[in-house]
């Protein structure tokens, strides 16, 4: 125990931040009650854009691309294409239409407009697996940020941090506290931004806007250095790259949580101006996570620190703190850092967990094991999913399969290839049946889990079909299933053919 | 009376039609042209500058300093890191501009 040393100051800051967001929770809820939340709902589109940006905000962006950008340089600009470029084709191919239809989640939307439990039943499923795919990756900053807290391993820390996860979802669903989503937006830039211009300080490139400056950084690097993180196809082919961000935007506009936040919003249109100020939010953290895994690399050559693959892919995903650590920045803001990324994890895992919960309890469970349950039985089976479905993915994330980027990569596969060609069709072809919607999604998850199955069997077939990248081949293929079976099989009935033209695609 | 509205008229009580590559006349057709608008600006980031930048790079004898630069740093790391995003941003701003100017105006006629 003599070689364990606990940080006191970022424990301090993460026991501060659980504390004032479980209070701040509580004070939204008495608004939201007492009248004053529906005023300050409309404060604008730009609060609603920050409420898209807080949803979205995971470890995947807070730790995983400045870890990727770390081993990988220029290839990591794909993570940042794809992860914007999902909400332009979110926008422009279904946002309206899937608010004009009226179904709050993404199985709702699946059993209404294919009218099949079954498929209903299915798409819960891939809810489900979306969520504890997204899950592991989460868990994995989590353990990370953890162990370098209190000085332990990976295992130890994964669980205490899983602990106390869980003990915070408990606590503040039994206090009824929900989230400040636009506080919860301001803390995690704040706690990004800030320690980054101390970082590039530090290092010699001055405090103002680093997210533009670290490019003079990368060229103080040896010339054979620069050129690897500089020139476009070092890590990675051009296939590689592009369909690794085409995976991630298909996979976007398919994911059930983000697609949920359309629907929070009052009215469509305000619900399509804040994607214009989501994508500015998010688009403030993208500028800076490169600017992170530069400014490592920077200090890396300097301090003549040798990494071989190996070592700089086990330290790239705590890179963010690793850095601010590494040039002695004050420590509240190495504190905050650390905190930042703990909180951008904890609540993509309870809003996760939630959701896949809620799916089982209520899209599988009722559906298919008790359709006599009532409702407090509903929400029991719901708590007892939590904590199962955050037992499984302790056991997943113990021997994590990858960065957490890449991890969370197969999740937006899966969803851009099952989910988003439902989702497509199910709006914008009146012809595609219930027939086709369960050929496409079966179709679908079988691309997607092949070359994690039979990649080692079968050889090329992960270069075709990369893990993390294989919905720019999967997405036409499934697409194309659906065509053709639902072609091959009856039409929907008219009624649902009408309420589309009538109601779906109308000013 | 404007055959165009005889038309939309006749869609309306036939027509059940909803086909992304063969819209329906009238609002469906308008807004389905704004959106292959807005997705060809989308497709070229997506699409069009990697496969240029691949095309212009795939020489591997070539160096740093025989790239096209703007402040010293490679002019598709600036457009495809950091411009991006506000191309993403810019587009969505115009659809959006459309999208409202198309709805109010057809709301207008009902």
């Amino acid at each position: 125990m003599e070689n364990v040393s606990v940080k006191f100051l970022p424990l301090f800051v993460l026991g501060l931040a659980l504390v004032v967001s479980l209070s701040v929770g509580m004070i939204s809820r008495r608004q939201a009650r007492s009248g004053y939340g529906v005023q300050f709902q409309s404060i604008g589109h730009a609060s609603i854009g920050a409420a898209i940006a807080s949803n979205w905000m995971s470890a995947a962006s807070f730790l995983g691309i400045a870890g990727v950008f770390f081993v990988k340089g220029y290839f990591a600009f794909a993570y940042v294409l794809g992860w914007t470029g999902g909400y332009v084709l979110l926008l422009v191919l279904m946002g309206s239409q899937l608010r004009r239809f009226g179904k709050y989640t993404a199985s709702d939307f699946v059993e209404a407009r294919y009218e099949s439990s079954l498929a209903r039943v299915f798409s819960a499923i891939i809810a489900i697996l979306i969520t504890l795919i997204y899950c592991v990756a989460q868990y994995k900053g989590i353990g990370l940020i953890f162990g370098w807290i209190f000085g332990i391993d990976y295992t130890q820390s994964l669980v205490l941090g899983v602990v106390i996860t869980i003990g915070y979802l408990v606590v503040a669903g039994a206090m009824g506290a929900t989230r400040n989503q636009q506080m919860h937006y301001l803390v995690l830039i704040v706690s990004f931004v800030v320690p980054l211009a101390f970082i590039s300080n530090k290092l010699g490139y001055g405090m103002s806007l680093p997210q533009f400056t670290y490019g003079r950084a990368l060229l103080d690097l040896p010339p054979d250095t620069a050129r690897d993180y500089l020139f476009p196809w070092t890590f990675g082919t051009a296939y590689e790259w592009i369909a690794l961000s085409f995976t991630l935007m298909v996979g976007t506009a398919g994911l059930p949580h983000v697609l949920s936040r359309f629907y929070t919003v009052p009215n469509n249109r305000d619900a399509r101006w804040g994607v214009v100020w989501g994508l500015f939010f998010i688009g403030l953290l993208y500028w800076s996570a490169p600017a992170f895994g530069a400014f490592a690399k920077v200090w890396q050559v300097r301090s003549g620190m040798e990494l071989d693959a190996q070592s700089a892919y086990q330290l790239a995903d705590l890179v963010v703190v690793k850095i601010a650590e590494w040039t002695g920045i004050p420590e509240i803001l190495l504190s905050i850092i650390a905190v930042g990324g703990i909180l951008a994890a904890m609540s993509t895992i309870t809003g996760l967990l939630i959701t896949g919960a809620g799916a089982f309890a209520y899209d599988i469970y009722y559906r298919l094991i008790n359709p006599k349950a009532t409702e407090q039985h509903l929400l029991q089976v719901a708590k007892a999913a939590t904590l199962v479905l955050a037992g499984v993915i302790l056991l997943v994330a113990l021997n994590p399969p990858g960065l957490i980027a890449q991890i969370t990569a197969i999740a937006f596969a899966l969803a851009g290839n099952t989910l988003f060609p439902v989702f497509l069709l199910g709006i914008w072809w009146d012809r595609a049946n219930k027939q086709g919607a369960l050929a496409g999604m079966l179709i679908g998850t079988l691309i997607t889990f092949s070359p994690l199955l039979f990649g080692n069997l079968i050889p090329g077939l992960r270069t075709i079909l990369p893990p993390t990248s294989s919905a720019l081949i999967g997405a036409p293929v499934v697409i194309l299933s659906i065509i053709i079976v639902s072609l091959m099989t009856p039409p929907p009935p008219e009624a649902l053919r009408r309420f589309l033209v009538e109601k779906v695609h109308s000013p | 009376m404007d055959p165009t509205s005889q038309t939309e008229k006749a869609d309306k009580n036939d027509d059940l039609r909803v086909n992304f590559f063969r819209p329906r006349p009238g609002f469906m057709r308008k807004e389905v042209m704004i959106i292959w608008g807005t997705l060809i600006a989308w497709a070229f980031v997506t699409f069009g500058l990697p496969i240029h930048i691949a095309w212009q790079h795939s020489d591997p004898q070539l160096t740093l300093e025989e790239v096209p630069k703007i402040f010293g740093i490679p002019f598709y790391y600036l457009f495809e890191g950091q411009f991006v995003i506000v191309w993403f941003i810019l587009i969505c701003f115009v659809f959006n501009v459309l999208i409202d100017w198309l709805t109010t105006s057809y709301r207008s006629r009902r």
